[in-house]
């Protein structure tokens, strides 16, 4: 079950990158430009819907959305 | 040149990419020529994040607001603060009779002025070029080079305020303001504050930084901070909006309820009346 809401999010990405297949766990999504500052909010959300959580803005901490490890760790663990 | 005329190379660079495609928003047959020599070399540099659409939609934005504005107002005076390479002067319909005012620093307009004299530009309308300093008083060059401020005015500015303090952008609106007769527009773009804060644009505006021209003003209260110094909001578009780039914009454009959202604004002001 807990790996339905990590592969939502991995989706989400490629979905944003059609010349991509495939996307490791370990891949740095803001290193990479996979996501950058105008789709991050995107990215919460999507978190936020696959995940049946609330991120609160004021408190982000840039390191739980550094790889899709990283994102299934801090919300989907 | 300094920093800020490499950004201004870096616009020119960017509309030139902007004109040659084939669903342009605009088509601006100097930019290639104005953008050497770095321009180029710094849509590269500054990849991502949606500046080269959001360059693209901006200016088609601005070019609709002054085709709009002149036309609805009869006004027929415009100043383009911190022109840069903008060349609305040379590719766009003015309504007979309209004054260009273009105000940007002395090297730069020098420079603008030998390419496109270079280039055998005619300017479409009464253009003229104001040198001055724009971190000093540089109204009295503006109202020299014949600036009319019992006249309406539309003013321009163009990807200005983000380097701005939040005193200087206020001041700014003031300052427009107090040199606008009855009737004038402003039209202009602010980024979001919470864009500015973001932990995913810190690369981005850690390397402005690094050059020299660090993005410093935001506000996600637009319509306040404009009343707040002299101005109503007649018009507010964030990109992919109908208006501003629709279908050109590759994110999701977001209800303005939702919180967290990193905010790009395309404004169009009138001057409030005293109350």
């Amino acid at each position: 079950m807990s790996s339905a809401g990590i592969d939502k999010v991995r989706d989400w990405i490629l979905g944003r990158h059609p010349d991509r297949t495939e996307l490791a766990a370990d891949v740095d999504l803001i290193e990479s430009r996979l996501v950058d500052s105008l789709a991050f909010v995107e990215l919460v959300y999507t978190i936020e819907d696959a995940a049946g959580v609330e991120i609160d803005f004021d408190t982000i901490d840039i390191e739980d959305f550094q790889t899709l490890a990283t994102i299934e760790k801090a919300f989907f663990a | 040149m300094d920093a800020v005329s490499y950004t201004a190379q870096w616009m020119a660079a960017a509309r030139a990419q902007e004109s040659t495609r084939d669903d342009a928003l605009f088509v601006d047959p100097f930019a290639e020529d104005l953008a050497a020599p770095r321009g180029f070399e710094l849509i590269d540099r500054y990849a991502g994040g949606g500046l080269l659409p959001f360059i693209s939609i901006r200016t088609r934005f601005l070019d609709d607001a002054i085709r709009d504005v002149l036309a609805e107002s009869g006004i027929q005076q415009v100043v383009l603060i911190a022109a840069g390479m903008d060349t609305r002067a040379f590719r766009l319909d003015w309504p007979e009779g309209t004054e260009v005012y273009e105000v940007d620093h002395a090297l730069l307009i020098a420079e603008k002025r030998r390419r496109l004299d270079a280039l055998g530009a005619e300017p479409r309308t009464d253009r003229r070029e104001v040198s001055a300093d724009l971190t000093k008083e540089w109204m009295p060059a503006l109202e020299a080079a014949g600036f009319d401020r019992d006249r309406p005015t539309l003013w321009i500015a163009e990807a200005l305020t983000f380097f701005l303090t939040d005193e200087q952008a206020a001041g700014l609106l003031r300052l427009l303001a107090s040199a606008s007769a009855p009737g004038s527009h402003l039209a202009f773009d602010i980024l979001g504050r919470t864009l500015l804060r973001s932990p995913f644009s810190k690369r981005f505006l850690d390397t402005l930084a690094a050059d020299g021209t660090p993005w410093i003003f935001g506000t996600d209260e637009p319509e306040e901070f404009l009343t707040a110094n002299g101005w109503k909001v007649t018009d507010l578009r964030e990109p992919g909006q109908p208006g501003a780039g629709e279908g050109r914009w590759p994110y999701d454009v977001q209800p303005r309820d939702r919180r967290g959202a990193n905010r790009l604004w395309l404004i169009r002001a009138e001057r409030a009346t005293a109350s």
